[in-house]
Parts: structure tokens; sequence; C-alpha cells
């Protein structure tokens, strides 16, 4: 193992260039990103910058209802309107597109149509699509279609939803609850016999959402000469989408061709199969091109949330502190999400004992239908509860028992030499050093001259507090996880794909089927093929844009799970690797070499210690598209390869129900300091410090930038962030008035620091990062807040830590009544 | 029909005359009948800033106002940043410090900030914070923003080529 330690934007030291036999000149280095200048200068192209000739505009009619059955729909008096060219509606959706195949087919499994027909299950959720000449006409139009609800009784608390009497959200379903298990993993019962100290909570997560700039979207073509449907959308998955959207209207995949262009920002949630399918429809309708892209309003009403939910956790330990079985209860509220159910339970597994040497679980799921937005992906999908629950749980137990929390956890660490490490759910740790990163996060901010400031702030009768909360960040989901609650087999593992060709003038191009939303791939994946083909960083150009006819994709493809360093570098890897071979074989024939003697150098093949005796990449590339009688004998023409890459941690979990749900382990410790203001009831976050472990870095500068922004999310989650209903299903936050996203005045500066172990399970060392800040900070800025005020006995139980609910536990303290129970909301 | 109305607008120094419906908004305008697709459009009711363009010299949201209110106005949008290809200085300052992502909000940063060093050309990291809060950005946690326009101001100070 190394730890080095070093400072992001420094130049690697020169032990740390040579990258698994590669001699790195680009891969390590905080290079500026190559896919920059032109988004700086206005001149990225992003979906709704595409123009189609005779395009038509599209606006949905969505419920104003939480539940209702439709009774009636007429749109005459919109079809009416100048400048209104189709309507489809949900009967005429139903008759002309089947229902969406689920990523995680639950057992029950409701049908799920583009459009809603019979009833309306959530205050948004879509009715008919219009499309006319312009956006607005289409809105107008949209507003005169007229339908007529039976409103019914909405179910909105996820523990209510569950009663047996609660209305139900899907009848074909039989029951709001789509999927609930047990799992025991270990000696729980025993390890509770045994334990000195029990201690239960109850938290509970709120439901919030990444928000992206750019909302989501898509401009469907049909060509009914070919036959063929050209679909530009900014969705994060590709590989996923193009079959479900070729199922559910009937088509085969080679009919339909799936273009993604520069994405601004997704962090999971930016998809929605069924919106393409109704736009789809109005385009096979019309004869025209028609575009639709969700308004701010739209995109927060009815896109995706992040499952809110709570969990009952006791935990069973010894006076010492160590921490021997948890028996946790979940309840993740779907909303009326039928694409990925139980993904947010499912993933929970991976970080269930987080960095601890916990060695039993008893873990009981429920996924539950709500009538609420549909629930779904979003920065780290479920771990960031899992990780407020279990590092909330930490101080509860350091507080009863008298330790400091830095304490409590370096007795509970995994120790660094027990790498691989495989936790009681499954999940296998591939290495790291959690101690050193939370020593270095300690050292980072100086803990021990917090604690001093904080003294004296109290004897000033101010507000100080320190927040803690480690975490690993699991990356690359491994899909056959789904078969613990699918029971099929049918979809496992995870891989991407990748294509390195070297044109006829030996310049490179590389496509890859992962959609990038932010991440710099250009730049990235650029440094990964300029070391392995020994060129310049500015002759790779690597495809911005995804294209399903021209870059090569498997169902796995796609944005997300912070797959990129954890299994997309594997095919980028390959494919240069294999055109690597063929440049050496090519040029060994040429110069009348062995392969062996040969190196690449500058753009160059030559003679090592001979460097005069060479050929260049154009050299080699002319006699490879060109020159073909030049070729060895036999050799195929053309200097391009497909490689495609299956992570190798991914199997079946096993008979114990032991998963590997994601499979490569980052992992941070996070610390901060912020001031409670008693009178306004306002936190500020004083101080930031992020110190994390993410293996080797391709490009540090990117590394960084992840890091600042997952935090930051992580903070709004905590402080601002969510989405509020009332007990009859309205949103009550429907803008960014109301749904507050933190601003540059809300982010304090981040610090940072670093440790690089790298995994030994990918081809570079690399590992995931992305969602990395976004899972423990909601949990340090809790930590922190209930420190600060736990002169007043304040118990922090749920999030956001609004001045509003904040007030509330500041006067019911004041009047002697703490600890109040949380709300579910 | 809805109405129109005959505007003429400057934008980066190119005059358009064109006929606007009156209720269309000037973010439209400009990306449909300017062509000018640099500026985005976030969330349409003023609050993520990635809209903004200098119109007579001073922020504006362009969703919140309609094409037609700025008839006549000298407008400012991302395109007109760079001269010759060269980067402006705050461009060039947010490629070397990171400073954007997914790159959808830039535009909306790039102009906000061009507007406070113009005002104030040497800030203090406390009042960059404050003059970019009204823009949003979900991707940087915007330390390498802030980074990035206190770099640009130092580099402003220099004289350089074309101000």
């Amino acid at each position: 193992m190394t730890v080095t330690g070093q400072p992001s934007t420094a130049a690697p030291p020169a032990s740390a260039r040579d990258w698994q036999g590669l001699q790195a000149r680009w891969m390590g280095t905080a290079v500026k990103r190559k896919e920059d200048p032109r988004l700086l200068m206005g001149q990225g192209r992003f979906l709704d910058d595409i123009r189609l000739p005779g395009m038509l505009h599209a606006a949905f009619v969505r419920s104003p209802h939480a539940h209702a059955r439709i009774r009636r729909i007429d749109t005459a008096a919109a079809r009416a309107l100048p400048g209104v060219v189709g309507i489809v509606t949900g009967l005429e959706a139903r008759q002309r597109s089947g229902s969406l195949r689920p990523l995680i087919p639950v057992p029950s499994e409701p049908p799920n149509y583009c459009l809603a027909a019979d009833k309306v299950r959530y205050v948004g959720d879509p009715v008919a699509i219009v499309a006319a000449v312009d956006r607005a006409t289409a809105e107008d139009a949209a507003a005169l279609v007229e339908v007529e609800y039976e409103e019914l009784p909405a179910v909105i608390d996820v523990e209510q939803a569950v009663e047996p009497d609660a209305p139900l959200v899907f009848e074909e379903a039989g029951s709001n609850v789509l999927w609930h298990d047990v799992f025991t993993y270990g000696d729980v019962d025993g390890a509770f016999a045994q334990a000195d100290v029990v201690v239960s909570e109850r938290f509970a997560i709120h439901r919030y959402a990444s928000t992206p700039i750019e909302c989501f979207g898509v401009i469907a073509d049909w060509d009914p000469g070919q036959a063929l449907l050209t679909v530009y959308t900014n969705d994060q998955r590709p590989g996923l989408t193009i079959g479900v959207v070729a199922e559910a209207l009937g088509l085969s995949e080679a009919q339909v061709r799936l273009i993604c262009p520069d994405i601004g920002g997704g962090f999971g949630n930016k998809r929605r199969p069924a919106y393409i399918v109704a736009v789809s429809l109005l385009a096979m309708a019309t004869g025209r091109p028609v575009k639709y892209l969700e308004d701010r309003r739209e995109n927060l009403t009815a896109l995706m949330h992040a499952c809110n939910g709570v969990m009952y956790i006791d935990a069973a330990v010894r006076r010492d502190g160590t921490v021997l079985a948890l028996k946790i209860r979940d309840y993740a509220d779907e909303g009326t999400n039928l694409i990925s159910p139980a993904q947010h339970s499912l993933l929970k597994l991976g970080n269930m004992v987080n960095t601890y040497r916990i060695g039993a679980v008893r873990y009981e799921p429920y996924s539950v239908l709500t009538n609420k937005c549909p629930s779904g992906a979003n920065r780290g999908i479920g771990k960031p509860f899992m990780c407020f629950a279990i590092e909330r749980l930490m101080d509860r137990i350091a507080e009863r028992l008298g330790l400091d929390p830095a304490e409590l956890r370096f007795r509970n660490f995994i120790p660094p030499d027990q790498f691989p490490y495989e936790t009681p759910t499954g999940a296998y740790y591939d290495s790291g050093n959690f101690p050193e990163t939370l020593r270095r996060a300690l050292a980072l901010l100086d803990y021990e001259g917090l604690r001093r400031e904080q003294a004296r702030a109290r004897a000033e009768g101010r507000y100080l507090g320190i927040g803690l909360s480690v975490a690993v960040e699991p990356a690359s989901s491994n899909m056959a996880a789904y078969v613990l609650v699918t029971g099929k087999k049918t979809s496992t593992g995870v891989g991407e794909t990748a294509k390195v060709r070297v044109e006829p003038d030996g310049t490179v191009r590389v496509a890859f089927g992962d959609v990038c939303s932010g991440q710099g791939y250009e730049t990235a994946a650029a440094q990964l093929v300029a070391d392995v083909l020994g060129v310049d960083l500015h002759a790779v150009h690597v495809n911005p844009w995804f294209d399903s006819f021209t870059t090569p994709w498997m169902a796995t493809s796609g944005n997300y799970a912070n797959k990129f360093a954890t299994t997309d570098v594997g095919a980028i890897l390959g494919a240069a690797q294999k055109v690597r071979d063929k440049i050496l074989a090519i040029a060994a024939h040429l110069l009348e070499a062995p392969p062996e003697d040969l190196e690449l150098v500058d753009g160059r093949v030559q003679v090592r210690g001979v460097p005069d005796r060479g050929k260049t990449l154009r050299e080699i590339a002319q006699v490879a598209y060109r020159n073909l009688l030049a070729l060895p004998p036999g050799m195929e023409p053309g200097l391009e390869a497909t490689h495609f890459y299956a992570n190798p941690l991914a199997k079946l979990p096993d008979e114990a129900h032991r998963v590997r749900g994601q499979l490569i382990f980052t992992n941070a410790a996070h610390i901060c300091l912020v001031e409670v203001d008693p009178e306004t009831a306002q936190v500020r976050v004083l101080r930031y410090g992020v110190v994390h472990d993410c293996g080797r870095e391709i490009n540090p500068l990117i590394v960084e930038g992840q890091v600042h922004g997952a935090t930051a999310h992580g903070i709004g989650a905590a402080l601002f962030e969510e989405f509020v209903y009332d007990d009859r299903g309205q949103l009550l936050t429907t803008t960014f008035m109301d749904y507050l996203k933190p601003t540059t005045c809300e982010v304090p500066p981040i610090e940072t620091g670093h440790l690089e172990t790298p995994s030994p399970f990918t081809p570079l060392g690399t590992k995931g990062v992305g969602e990395g800040g976004a899972i423990p900070a909601p949990a340090c800025v809790a930590n922190a807040v209930e420190d600060a005020l736990r002169p007043l006995g304040i118990r922090i139980d749920r999030l956001p830590i609004t001045p509003d609910r904040l007030f509330h536990l500041l006067r019911a303290a004041r009047a002697g009544q703490v600890g109040l129970s949380p709300s579910s909301g | 029909m809805v109405q129109q109305r005959e505007i003429t607008v400057t934008v980066n120094g190119q005059r358009y005359t064109a006929a606007a419906p009156v209720r269309q908004s000037l973010v439209d305008f400009l990306r449909e009948t300017c062509g000018l697709t640099g500026t985005h459009v976030g969330c349409e009711h003023g609050v993520c800033g990635a809209c903004t363009v200098l119109l007579d010299g001073a922020s504006v949201r362009s969703c919140l106002m309609l094409a037609v209110q700025a008839d006549g106005a000298e407008i400012l949008t991302v395109e007109g940043l760079a001269r010759d290809g060269e980067l402006h200085p705050l461009q060039q300052a947010f490629w070397e410090h990171h400073a954007l992502q997914c790159g959808y909000c830039t535009p909306g940063f790039l102009l906000t900030a061009l507007e406070l060093l113009r005002e104030n050309p040497t800030p203090t990291e406390a009042e960059i914070r404050e003059a970019l809060s009204g823009n949003l950005c979900i991707c940087t946690g915007y330390v390498n923003i802030v980074r990035a326009v206190q770099a640009a101001a130092g580099a402003l100070r220099v004289p350089r080529p074309h101000a």
C-alpha cells in the first residue's frame, strides 16, 4: 500500500509515473480540461440548442391532484387553437405503446405506461401531451385540455402507506409495499444478548434532488421511409433507455438511434424513458420532429426525487465502544417509482456497516409506494441516508459512553491490514486505510484546536459545533444485486465498451458508451489513450456526444454509480492496448525489428536505443488504411479496436444473500465547524474539510472538483433542500424560490486532503469519485449541529436542519421538552 | 394570434432587427432569433442566473425580461467575451482553475463576474461570494469559481490588449 498524501494540484512523484507498467506522461497530471474552451465560449451544444427543420414543441398536460380517477379528457378546444398540430392522450398512448420495462422488476410489477390513462398518482403526473409550432402555443393548448377528475384519498406518509387500510397507489400491485424482506447476516441475536448497551434511534431523511441546471428533455424524429426513430436526449443511461423505448414502441433496437449531446449536469436523476416514448408518439403522429424540454417547475415536481424514508436502527455495543451488531428496519418512500424500486434499499447493503468492523446485521427493508413524484437515482442513492443513520448513531453511542466521537470511530475501524475485507452483507472492500483517512481529516482542520475554540465560544454563550463523519463511497453497480428483489438472473454485472481509432493522418479518436455530464471525460479518456499510444494529449479526440449508431454501447452503458474510474477505464485501456499492439506489429514489419524492441514516443514508433530508426503514427496509419500491400501478410487492414470490459469483482448474491451491489470502494472523512445562532436559528458552516482516498487519480484537478461539488450537494441536503408535500399531496416547493439550493454564501471554502491507496482490482488502481462527498456530508453537518446544541440537549434526527425546524427545537428545549421525535415528512 | 413588435438590439456589437412576439422573453429572442445559444435557460423564474446577460452594462436575467423591453439596448452575451479566438481573462481563469464542470451555468457566472470586476476591480473573497450568490452551480460547490474570479481580478489589473 502507498499512502502518499500528495496535494492534488502538485505533479505526482517520479515513482507514481509508472502506472501498471505504462510510463505516464498524462495520467496523474492535473491537465486543464480539453472541453472547457468551447463551454466557456458558449459553444457547447446542449439539447435545447438543437433545431431540426419543421420541429414542433411539446407540452404536457399534468395532474393537479395527488390521486384521482380520470373521468373524461376533452381535447377539442386545444385542437382548435391555431398552431396546434397534434395531441396524444393517455388512452391513445396505451393503444400505441406498451408498458415500460423497469430496471428492477419487482414481483408484482404493475404496468407502467408513458401517460396516465385511468388514474393519476401524483401531482404532475402527465395525462396528455400536445405538440404545437412553438412552446408557448403548446403550453396554451395544454391549458385548454379539459380533464375531469374524481379525487381519491391520497397516501403521503411512508409509514401510513404500509398500513392495511391505506389507499392503494397501484391497485394492480395489491399493496403499496413493492418489496419487503428480512436479511440476517451473522449472529445478530447473540450479539445483542452479549451487548453491554443497546442504542436505539429513529432517523428520517427527506426528499431532495440534485436539480442539474439543465432540465431533462428529448427531441424525437420519426423517419417513416427508413422506419427509424432518432432520439436526441440528455438521458444519462442511453444503454438502458434504447431497449426500453424500442420495446414500448414496438420497434427493434436497430430502429432506434439515440443521440446524447452535451449534458448540463446529471447526478442520477436526468432520465425519464416515459417522456421519450410520449414525445416519440407525437412525432410519429404528426410526421414532424418534436422537442420537449422540462421547465423547472416540471423538473422539481415530476422528474425524480431521492427517496425520503424512515430508519429504525438498534446497535449492540460493548462498554469499550465496540459495535457488535445492527438491527435496521428501513422504509423507503418510492413515490410512484416503478423503474427502479428497491434500489435505494439494495444499495444501502454496500455501506451498511460503513468503515466499521461490525460483525452482524439484520436488515428489514420496505420499498413503499405513495402519491408522490417518482423516486429514483440521485447522487449516492440510499447511501447518504445509510451514512446519515450510522454516523448519527456513532455520535449517539459516543455520547452515551462518554467517548470522543473520533475515538469511538478509531476503536471500530476495519484495520488497514484486513483488506480486501468482506462485510457481513457481502460488500467487498477492495482497499483503504480508514484510520489514516480520519487522522488526516482531524489534522486538516486541527481537531484539538477546534475543540478549544468551541470551549472558548461556549464560555461566551456562542454555540459552535464540530461534526465528523466517515464513509465508504462505493462505485460501479453490479446489476446482480437486483436478483435479491426480482429472483431473475437476467441482468448481472457491470461493463462498458470503448472504441479507439487512429485516423489515416495519425490523430486519434475515442468513443465510449458513457455520457459525460460534467466529469471531464474528454480529458480523462484522452489522458489514458495518449499514454498508451505515446502521443500528445492534443492528438487525442474524445467524442463528446453519444450516438448509438457510431458509439459502442451495451445495456450498462451510461453515466452513473461512479463508473468511469472503476469500469470505463478498463474498456478504454483495453481498446487502446489493442490498437497499440497493432501499431507495433505493423511497425515491426516495416522496420524489420521485433515488436519488443520498439517503443511509442511522441507520436512515433522507434527502435529502442536507435531513435532515428522509426515511423510516425501517420506513416503507420497510411499503411493500415491505404497502402495495404505493405501490411504484414494476412493482417486485417485498419487501425481501430473496440473493447468490452466487465468489472471482474461482480458476482451473483450467495445463498446467505450476501451481495456485492457495488464493487470498488473509495473512502473519506469529513470534518466541519458550524455555528448556530440561537436567536435566528440559523446554521452557518464556518469551516469544512474533506480527506478522501480514491486510489490513483487520473486527473487530480477533476477529482478535486468532484469532491467539492458532491460535498456542496450534501451540505445543501443537510441544511436547505427539501421537497415538502402537504397532507393532500400538493408539492409546496415547486420553484427555486422555495426549493432552496445552496449558493456561494452558504457553501464554505471546502478544504481538501488526499490519500492514495490504489485499488488492486482496477487496471490502474483508480476508484470512483463523484458521489463521494454527497454521502458523508449530511451526517457531518447534522453531527456538528447537535454538537453545537448539546448544552441544550437538542437532538437532530431528521433533515434538513432549516431555521424553522431548528427554531421549534430551540423553543421546545427552552421549555424543557427536548428530544422531539421526528415526523417522517 | 400573438401580437408581435419589431425590435432592434445590438448583441455583441452586431445589430439585429426582427419581429418579437410581445410575450417572448429576451433569452428566447437571443437563442431563437439571434441564434446565440450560449445563453442558457435554467429556471425561467429568475433564481438560477444561468441566463444572465449584460444589458447596457448591467446584469439582467434574460428569462425575466421581455424581448420588447430590450428594444434599443446593447447586450453582451457569453459569445461576446472572447476576441479573435482568444479567451477573455475571466474565461481563461475559469479554465485554469477548473471553475466549470458541465458548463451549463458558466455563461451566467462569467457575465455576473464581469459586472463585478468592472465595478470593483479588487474584490475581497466575501465580496465575490456576495456578488455571485444570485447564480446557482450544482457541479462545482463554487470553490473553484470563487478562486477563478479572484485570479481574473488579478489578471485584469495587468494591462492587456483588449479591455
